[in-house]
């Protein structure tokens, strides 16, 4: 067992993957699986005008 | 000549051939113009030199469907009219605005710009306005336009005593016609009431209906009613299609560069689509009234866009450390799609001291406005990022689809429409002329004839058409 998983519990690391989609949803991030997506597209985001390549 | 009285003017023995009903900015512009030609003309003027609760409170009316303001605050009723309580704020309609959209039914003028573009240098001098700049293109799709911040004459106060010097004007204050007397082919006479009584019927060759947005159907619908429809044979459109400028703060922006505009003295710009625009979009027409906001209302700003995209706000940040530029409110007006259904209707139950029926004004925003509203701030920071001007955020409550704010200006008290002009006699009132539709002698001045509003605040196209009405009756009455 590495270093990192002797530092933190089971239980931890369990509790972080569930959370991990929940923390995109947050973002919400228009078609976050279009990797190679236009970086001038005019997209809308939690009411903000934006180019795409403002999201990174 | 200003007579305080009806009686008054009783004891001269000045014999007019037109009659005006109302001595605001159309009034009076059309009484000069008229006087100015050597025709006598007298204008009753229901209020007194000065504001009194006691005249106000003929206005008192109720609204149905959306909130609005009440209908005696958002007029006055004296000497100038409303012209005694406007901000100043001048540009005439567009050509645009007078074209017919296929996207949004009944729009369109009889008359193009060209038509009033001959008397605008009178509107000039009578507005005490520099002269217009041409709209600036920012991108194929807005334009940063020029709205005029003028000194807001009073129409009361700076023509007072050119009117009482007059010879050929007559001006009787205090003197309200309750209602026009008609056979269906001309108005034979108009009835009075003076110093809270009946004052008896005043006749003329001619009459000129300008008591403004709103009062104006109220008269020709009353007196069409008690005239069993001889004042306005042709009365479908009678008191429809009323407008406004619905005016809410509808986003923010983060600006960047301004090298594409300027800001007025005191941090404003102004901003609309282009013709091609709304036609790509199918939507009316709107301002977008940027005011730089202080500095503290940035950093929320950025702290927001910093959540959203952090690339951004890095730009932002580096930019506002370049040159202090920040950010601004956007406040959006709109014109709103003419409607038949919005209208001004006679009260049943309740009338004022003269016994004539108050307003009953019902009034709703449409799905269309709202779209317009949404896509002219997508619209305008579109061209902020093409442009690397800037970013704009739309407020929550128009990007979420709520509802209307409640506790914001709502609106411009712009009263538009109700006896718009056209050539249609189902759909309109007055002919391009502003001749009432079947009738020889009666006419409307005001913006109660504009078919559409535009985006623009209407006091200068009100006047232009003053100027021209004038112009017009000057040609055909003779002396």
């Amino acid at each position: 067992m590495s270093f990192f998983i002797k530092k933190i519990s089971r239980r931890t690391i369990v509790q972080a993957l569930i959370a991990m989609p929940a923390l995109q949803l947050f973002r919400k991030l228009p078609d976050s699986d279009r990797p190679h997506a236009d970086p001038d597209e005019i997209v809308e985001v939690n009411g903000w005008i934006l180019k795409r390549s403002d999201l990174a | 000549m200003i007579f305080d009285s009806y009686e008054a003017y009783g004891a001269s023995d000045f014999t007019p051939r037109v009659c005006i009903l109302g001595s605001g900015p159309a009034g009076t512009t059309i009484a000069r113009k008229l006087g100015a030609a050597g025709i006598p003309v007298v204008v009753l003027e229901a209020g007194s030199r000065e504001f009194s609760d006691e005249s106000q409170d003929f206005y008192r009316g109720t609204t149905v469907g959306d909130h609005y303001f009440d209908l005696d605050i958002t007029r006055l009723r004296f000497m100038g009219g409303s012209s005694n309580h406007w901000a100043g704020w001048c540009r005439v309609l567009d050509s645009q605005d007078f074209e017919p959209k296929a996207w949004a039914p009944d729009t369109g003028w009889p008359i193009s710009r060209a038509d009033i573009e001959p008397y605008l240098s009178e509107v000039h001098d009578i507005l005490e306005l520099p002269d217009f700049r041409p709209d600036v293109p920012i991108s194929d799709d807005i334009r940063w336009v020029q709205l005029i911040k003028s000194p807001a004459v009073s129409f009361g106060e700076k023509f007072a005593d050119e009117l009482d010097k007059s010879k050929t004007i007559a001006v009787v204050l205090n003197t309200y016609a309750t209602e026009l007397a008609g056979d269906g082919k001309r108005v034979t006479g108009a009835r009075l009431w003076s110093n809270g009584q009946d004052a008896g019927t005043f006749s003329a060759d001619y009459f000129i209906v300008c008591t403004g947005g709103l009062e104006n159907s109220r008269l020709l619908l009353w007196s069409n009613q008690r005239s069993n429809g001889g004042v306005v044979p042709n009365a479908a459109a009678l008191g429809r299609y009323w407008m406004e400028h619905p005016t809410f703060e509808g986003g923010n922006a983060i600006l960047a560069d301004y090298s594409e505009f300027e800001v007025d003295a005191v941090n404003e710009a102004f901003f609309s689509p282009t013709l091609a625009a709304m036609e790509r979009l199918q939507i009316m027409n709107f301002g977008i009234r940027l005011i730089e906001t202080p500095y503290a209302g940035v950093k929320s700003l950025i702290a927001d866009l910093a959540c959203t995209a952090p690339d951004a706000a890095e730009w932002v940040a580096y930019q506002l450390s370049q040159n202090l530029r920040c950010a601004a409110q956007l406040y959006v007006a709109w014109e709103q799609a003419p409607l038949a259904s919005n209208r001004i209707e006679l009260s049943k139950t309740d009338v004022d001291h003269a016994g004539v029926p108050r307003i009953e004004l019902h009034w709703k925003k449409s799905p269309l406005e709202r779209r317009t509203i949404l896509e002219g701030l997508k619209l305008f920071g579109t061209t902020l990022i093409e442009k690397d001007l800037g970013r704009v955020r739309i407020m929550d409550w128009l990007a979420n689809g709520q509802d209307y704010p409640t506790d914001e200006e709502l609106a411009g008290h712009h009263h538009m429409g109700g006896t718009r002009m056209g050539t249609d006699v189902t759909k309109s009132v007055v002919d391009a002329n502003c001749k009432v539709h079947g009738m020889d002698n009666l006419y409307v001045g005001g913006s109660s004839v504009f078919c559409t509003s535009g985006e623009c605040n209407p006091t200068t196209t009100i006047t232009a058409l003053a100027c021209r009405l004038g112009d017009h009756l000057s040609k055909i009455i003779t002396v």
